[in-house]
């Protein structure tokens, strides 16, 4: 039984059983072959056993074989068998009718042996062929929706890392638009503050999609965001970015960044430039400039390259307007490209309105020139705007940063003495000063650090409106000097413990203090009036 | 931060100049050790050099003074400059030592 299961099936149907014997006996040594008297009983053959082949005589009593062919390929079960017509020769006529009723061919009666097993072989060849063809299409079919979800995943995880929100400020205003592409994906924008006064503005892009991509630029987003955290220079900033991008980089994949850092209280700029499209900058009376200076390649490349940067002075009312290619490279049906040229004449165009109403135009602008033609990239905008009169004044200031050893506490007060003699602060504050910065470091040191662990402490030192304030930062463990302050003061010297004096001294000595934890780090203010 | 030692009247007399703080107190330890280690019972700190102490530098005087009181000796500090002296108001160590304006007053106290 295992044996004839193996081989193809042919269903030979003729009234006349000699005739099946016939067919039996040409077809049965490599195929197994079922019989069936009449129609009806073909068709529940073929339903039930689903043979691979329908040997089919023409003439029949009761149901011919031509009303059995349009009632098997009726049936989805049996319509995909080939059908063989057999028919006597003196009927030739009615082929075309049989063919259009779906038979695969015709044999003429008496049935001629080795013919009939060369029709059989080849119709049964081709129908395995059919079948393994609609196998593939449904595999590729399978794999291009699972792209499909792929690139749906990926747009999701970038969508989701976009900051919406837009802070509203007297001094500045912020916005951004990234509108993605149905497949390519890639783009992203961010921007954060790194302190009181300047802000981070990144855009870039990203070579590749889909999910690969949307991690790619998931992964550079929060390297850049830690790096400028606590690096001041762009060009530094992209220069370490570039590094760990490029280092673990098995699927190659690149990015385009525009970094800048701005000072919203100067209006200063400094920014980098890899690899990324020149931003404009649209000054108040409507000129336009664009940022051309160029930093360094793309990032992901190579390792151990020194990015440069450039800076740029905004005024009130100025305008930076960064974005990615997909607006300057959007095209319409025609295949031209929107251009830069078409973009500067938009920007210069577009007089005093808001980043808001230069962003959300630029994209109409686009919208319109591609004219129903499929967006084919991302189209990233991000602008920033001076809202104020920048302040340049510049009013001392000193940084330094030591690492948690006790003996950096006395580097660090000496550079404090030095800034207090040359401001002329009277030697009382520089005294509390430093009995204050002595004590509270030492708490940091002592408290905050985990006991093998090394951390850097940076003060930030400003003088300004009379006020000197000092603003002293780890990234230590979450530690309030100012929490649960109840030292000893007033038993005798025998029971007297030291506890908490230090943190007490530094609360006393200073006009104020503040304590705030920032995501991973404590910020200590300490502020001074000065007389 | 510098330490003179003198002898008067039978008074030890340290002349401090400088800062009593996290990195200089040790060397303020030391040097008092000694002194208590010689037997010394008397202790005056002239801190009209000195100009500032933090917690450090008062829980070297706290110190002392608990070695001075269980020997039956005396401790005086003298000429604190007005930060000094809001210091140990603060910590309330103006209570507990024997501080006087100048050298003069101190070692007659004594």
């Amino acid at each position: 039984m295992n044996e004839s299961q193996s081989k193809p099936v042919i269903l030979a149907v003729d009234d006349t059983p000699e005739n099946l014997d016939v067919v039996k006996g040409i077809l049965a040594s490599e195929y197994s072959v079922k019989a069936a008297i009449n129609g009806p009983i073909a068709l529940k053959i073929a339903e039930k056993h689903r043979p691979d082949l329908i040997l089919l005589d023409v003439m029949m009593p009761g149901m011919d074989g031509y009303e059995v062919c349009q009632k098997l390929k009726e049936n989805p079960k049996t319509r995909d068998i080939p059908v063989i017509f057999v028919t006597a020769m003196d009927q030739t006529s009615d082929e075309t009718r049989g063919f259009s009723l779906g038979a695969a061919d015709y044999i003429f009666k008496p049935v001629i042996p080795p013919i009939l097993q060369a029709r059989v072989k080849t119709h049964l060849a081709l129908k395995q062929s059919m079948d393994e063809l609609s196998e593939a299409y449904g595999i590729i079919k399978q794999q291009k929706d699972r792209m499909e979800e792929e690139l749906n995943i990926g747009r999701d995880i970038q969508m989701s890392m976009l900051p919406l929100e837009f802070p509203q400020r007297d001094e500045f205003s912020v916005h951004a638009l990234l509108q993605p592409a149905r497949e390519v994906g890639g783009d992203f924008y961010d921007f954060f503050f790194i302190n009181e006064d300047e802000l981070v503005l990144v855009v870039g892009d990203v070579s590749g999609k889909g999910v690969p991509a949307a991690l790619f630029m998931a992964v550079t987003k929060s390297v850049i965001k830690t790096r400028a955290m606590d690096d001041p220079s762009p060009a530094s900033i992209v220069t370490r970015v570039n590094d760990e991008m490029s280092q673990d980089n098995p699927s190659s994949m690149f990015v385009t960044l525009f970094i800048a850092i701005c000072n919203i209280r100067t209006g200063e700029c400094r920014f980098t430039n890899a690899g990324h499209n020149p931003p404009y900058i649209r000054r108040r009376d409507g000129k336009l400039e664009i940022l051309s200076q160029r930093h360094g390649p793309i990032i992901g490349a190579m390792e151990d390259l020194a990015y440069k940067e450039s800076s740029v002075d905004l005024g009130m009312g100025d305008q930076l307007f960064i974005f990615t290619d997909g607006v300057t490279e959007a095209m319409d049906k025609e295949d031209n490209l929107f251009s830069e040229k078409r973009l500067e004449d938009h920007l210069e165009s577009s007089m005093g309105s808001s980043v808001e109403d230069l962003v959300s135009d630029t994209l109409l602008s686009v919208e319109k020139y591609a004219d129903g033609a499929e967006q084919a990239d991302d189209i990233t905008m991000l602008a920033c705007s001076l809202l104020k009169e920048p302040d340049k004044s510049e009013y001392p200031r000193m940084s330094l940063v030591i690492s948690s050893d006790f003996q950096e506490i006395g580097r660090l007060n000496k550079e404090l003495a030095r800034f207090a003699r040359k401001n002329d602060l009277p030697e009382d504050v520089m005294r509390k000063l430093n009995i204050a910065i002595d004590d509270l470091v030492n708490n940091i040191i002592s408290y905050g650090t985990d006991e093998d662990g090394k951390q850097f402490i940076e003060i930030n030192c400003a003088y300004l409106d009379n006020r000197l304030m000092l603003e002293v930062v780890d990234t230590g463990k979450p530690f309030n000097p100012f929490e649960q302050l109840n030292p000893d003061t007033t038993s005798s010297i025998e029971d007297r413990k030291i506890g908490g004096l230090g943190r007490l001294l530094v609360k006393e000595l200073m006009d104020d203090v503040d304590y705030e934890r920032q995501k991973d780090r404590n910020v200590v203010k300490l502020i001074m009036d000065i007389p | 931060m510098d330490i003179k030692h003198r002898d008067v009247g039978g008074v030890s007399v340290l002349d401090f100049t400088g800062n009593l703080d996290t990195n200089t107190s040790p060397t303020a330890e030391a040097e008092v050790s000694r002194l208590l280690d010689e037997g010394s019972t008397k202790i005056l700190f002239n801190f009209s050099e000195l100009n500032f102490i933090s917690s450090s530098g008062l829980r070297i005087l706290l110190a002392t003074a608990k070695k001075l009181k269980m020997s039956d000796g005396k401790m005086v500090v003298c000429n604190l400059n007005d930060v000094v002296q809001e210091v140990f108001d603060i910590s309330g160590f103006a209570s507990i030592l024997n501080l006087a304006a100048n050298e003069e007053e101190a070692l007659a106290s004594f």
